[in-house]
């Protein structure tokens, strides 16, 4: 069997995001453009998934693949290096990434510069790609880049008023993000002079370890480290820029940076406690997890706008990842990568649901709609699915995975933790009543007598998403086989280190 | 460990076992009392006028006001901290990033 190298997963999309607008150029000729573009999106997203999936079975069997760029050894060249961990990561991007790609056949439709939408989503999911993928420090912050500045140029893509606020405010906070990350690992290469990480996270055990108590430089780089993090991954109080941002953004965005665009800032929270740092930031980070749960429930109960509302229960759903990641046990970990994969597949088909809604519609107000049950049984039925699953309701994923966190919060002696997470589930459930009753119950007004059912394309990945609820619901165990890898690579730095650096 | 606890087949077999037998009852008593509904039964009544369907409509602001009462605290203070004034939001950032590096130099110093 061929072995296709793992850097084509970032090629692939990189290139098809340069080729698209000469693509566009001359479909423009023979007025066939915006079909074109869309499923030429459509077909590098597949093949992306496929050399995606194609890692499989060499990662599960405990092999890190390392791909060394230009052939220069590690730490002197740069390489990628995909773990189990990684492999879960690119595994979401990809395979959601490919849905979101569908949806926006039909989703974007009414809008103008179609091929500038296919471009920008190529162009994010290789930086996606990349961030997970990478072994190199430095490789990670240009990939972020790529992943933010695309995903600004989304936010804003429909330049109305609102639009383009979200999209400025986003861009000067993801900014200031990623300009703490450039800090942190300009702290890190100053004092350590390494930017691969398996080679900094052996130099600075070492490093710790002839050093009592730790170095302050190394300190301040943790602490910004962990603050760019946290303000990509939206935890209170670096939330703010998400609800303007998705509510604001086309709805196929607003699925993307909720599905496959969480998944990045979740890779690097697992990773921090371990590689490069080792350091203990668990508490720092159950904390932060406790403050976003309880803080984007209680905003998302009182919202009157759909999608704002669903932006706020990311905010609170990725506290639950971060708690569990935060607790620093096997099971901790193990439900905190298993949420994710969980949260992000159905938070995506609610966005989807959402924009189904406002694509037939044309509201997304809750005191607008209502009684639409009756015109769109699909989306309604698939939107039940996903609100409860998010509210951690049996048999469905999200209670698979929340139940292993609420154990997990046990297990470490915590029990208030479980209290807190099974209360919080309760008002996601109470939150998502209001919603379900107020756009699908109900009475339907007079004007949306004749709204039809959302087109195929968009009901195809919403109906997968939900098939993948019920199904890692019934069958918990698929998903732990995904995210138990996932956490095993993430628990044994040493392994990394060893693999890469091949026992220099 | 999740397995031992939670057997998901068995609870969705039980639950979709409980469904049924509701189902069962609704049957049942729509056979000894059956519904026949009218267009003046269907309408919906406010003081004894009919209302129409497009004022029906729950208030979502108000939807969950028990729930706003007794976390006044949180929605007197922290909601309208959201006040959507990019500057603000920068504040907070700069406050989180202090809070922590004071909790990191703590954990590890």
């Amino acid at each position: 069997m061929i072995e296709i190298p793992p850097i084509v997963a970032i090629v692939l999309p990189l290139f098809g995001a340069f080729l698209t607008p000469i693509i566009a150029i001359v479909s423009r000729r023979f007025d066939v453009e915006r079909k074109v573009c869309g499923w030429f999106m459509v077909a590098i997203m597949i093949a992306m998934l496929l050399v995606v999936v194609s890692m499989g079975a060499r990662v599960w069997g405990g092999e890190i693949i390392i791909y060394k760029l230009g052939g220069w050894d590690p730490p002197w060249g740069i390489n990628l290096a995909i773990d189990g961990l990684a492999f879960q990561m690119a595994l979401m991007i990809a395979g959601l990434g490919t849905l979101v790609a569908i949806y926006s056949l039909a989703y974007m439709k009414r809008d103008s510069r179609f091929d500038l939408y296919c471009t920008l989503i190529l162009l994010i999911t290789a930086g996606m790609m990349g961030i997970v993928l990478t072994g190199d420090l430095f490789n990670f912050y240009v990939f972020l880049e790529i992943t933010c500045i695309s995903s600004y140029a989304l936010v804003a893509f429909r330049r109305n008023s609102d639009a383009v606020e979200a999209g400025i405010k986003y861009m000067i906070i993801g900014s200031l993000g990623t300009s703490i990350l450039l800090l942190s690992i300009t702290m890190l290469y100053g004092s350590i002079g390494s930017l691969n990480i398996a080679d900094l996270g052996q130099k600075l055990a070492m490093a710790k370890a002839g050093a009592e108590p730790v170095p302050m430089i190394l300190v301040v780089a943790l602490a910004l480290f962990v603050t760019g993090i946290m303000i990509k991954v939206a935890m209170v109080p670096f939330h703010a820029w998400l609800a303007d941002a998705l509510t604001a953004a086309p709805t196929a965005i607003s699925a993307l940076l909720a599905g496959p665009v969480a998944v990045i800032g979740i890779y690097w929270v697992a990773r921090i406690p371990y590689l490069p740092f080792g350091m203990p930031v668990g508490v720092i980070l159950v904390a932060l997890g406790i403050i976003s749960m309880v803080v984007g429930v209680l905003m998302a109960l009182v919202q009157t706008d759909f999608k704002r509302m669903l932006a706020y229960h990311v905010i609170s759903q990725k506290g639950y990842m971060v708690l569990g990641i935060g607790l620093g046990t096997t099971l901790g970990l193990q439900g905190g990568l298993f949420h994710l994969l969980n949260h992000s597949t159905y938070k995506c088909m609610l966005f989807m649901c959402a924009g189904a809604v406002l694509h037939r519609t044309g509201s997304q107000k809750f005191d607008e709609l209502g009684g639409l049950s009756k015109n769109m049984p699909i989306t309604s039925s698939v939107f039940l699915i996903g609100a409860l699953a998010i509210s951690g309701i049996p048999p469905l994923n999200g209670f698979a995975s929340k139940y292993t966190i609420y154990l997990a919060g046990v297990d470490a002696g915590q029990p208030i933790i479980t209290a807190i997470a099974v209360l919080v589930s309760a008002l996601t459930l109470a939150s998502f009543l209001k919603a379900f009753s107020s756009v699908f119950l109900g009475q339907r007004p007079e004007r949306f007598k004749d709204v039809k059912e959302a087109p195929m394309q968009m009901l195809f990945p919403m109906c997968v998403m939900a098939a993948i609820c019920i199904v890692i619901g019934l069958l918990p165990a698929l998903g732990f086989n995904i995210a138990g890898p996932a956490q095993t690579a993430a628990m044994n730095p040493g392994n990394y280190i060893s693999q890469v650096l091949g026992g220099t | 460990m999740v397995g031992l606890i939670w057997d998901p087949i068995i609870v969705t077999a039980v639950m979709l076992l409980g469904a049924g037998i509701a189902y069962l009852i609704l049957i049942t008593a729509r056979r000894i009392a059956a519904p026949k509904p009218s267009a003046s039964k269907l309408a919906t009544y406010g003081c004894g006028e009919e209302v129409k369907p497009d004022e029906t409509h729950a208030d979502s602001k108000q939807f969950y006001s028990p729930i706003h009462r007794v976390l006044k605290p949180f929605y007197r203070y922290i909601q309208p901290a959201h006040t959507g004034i990019l500057s603000h939001y920068l504040l907070w950032v700069v406050i989180g990033f202090i809070v922590i590096l004071v909790a990191v130099a703590l954990v590890l110093r």
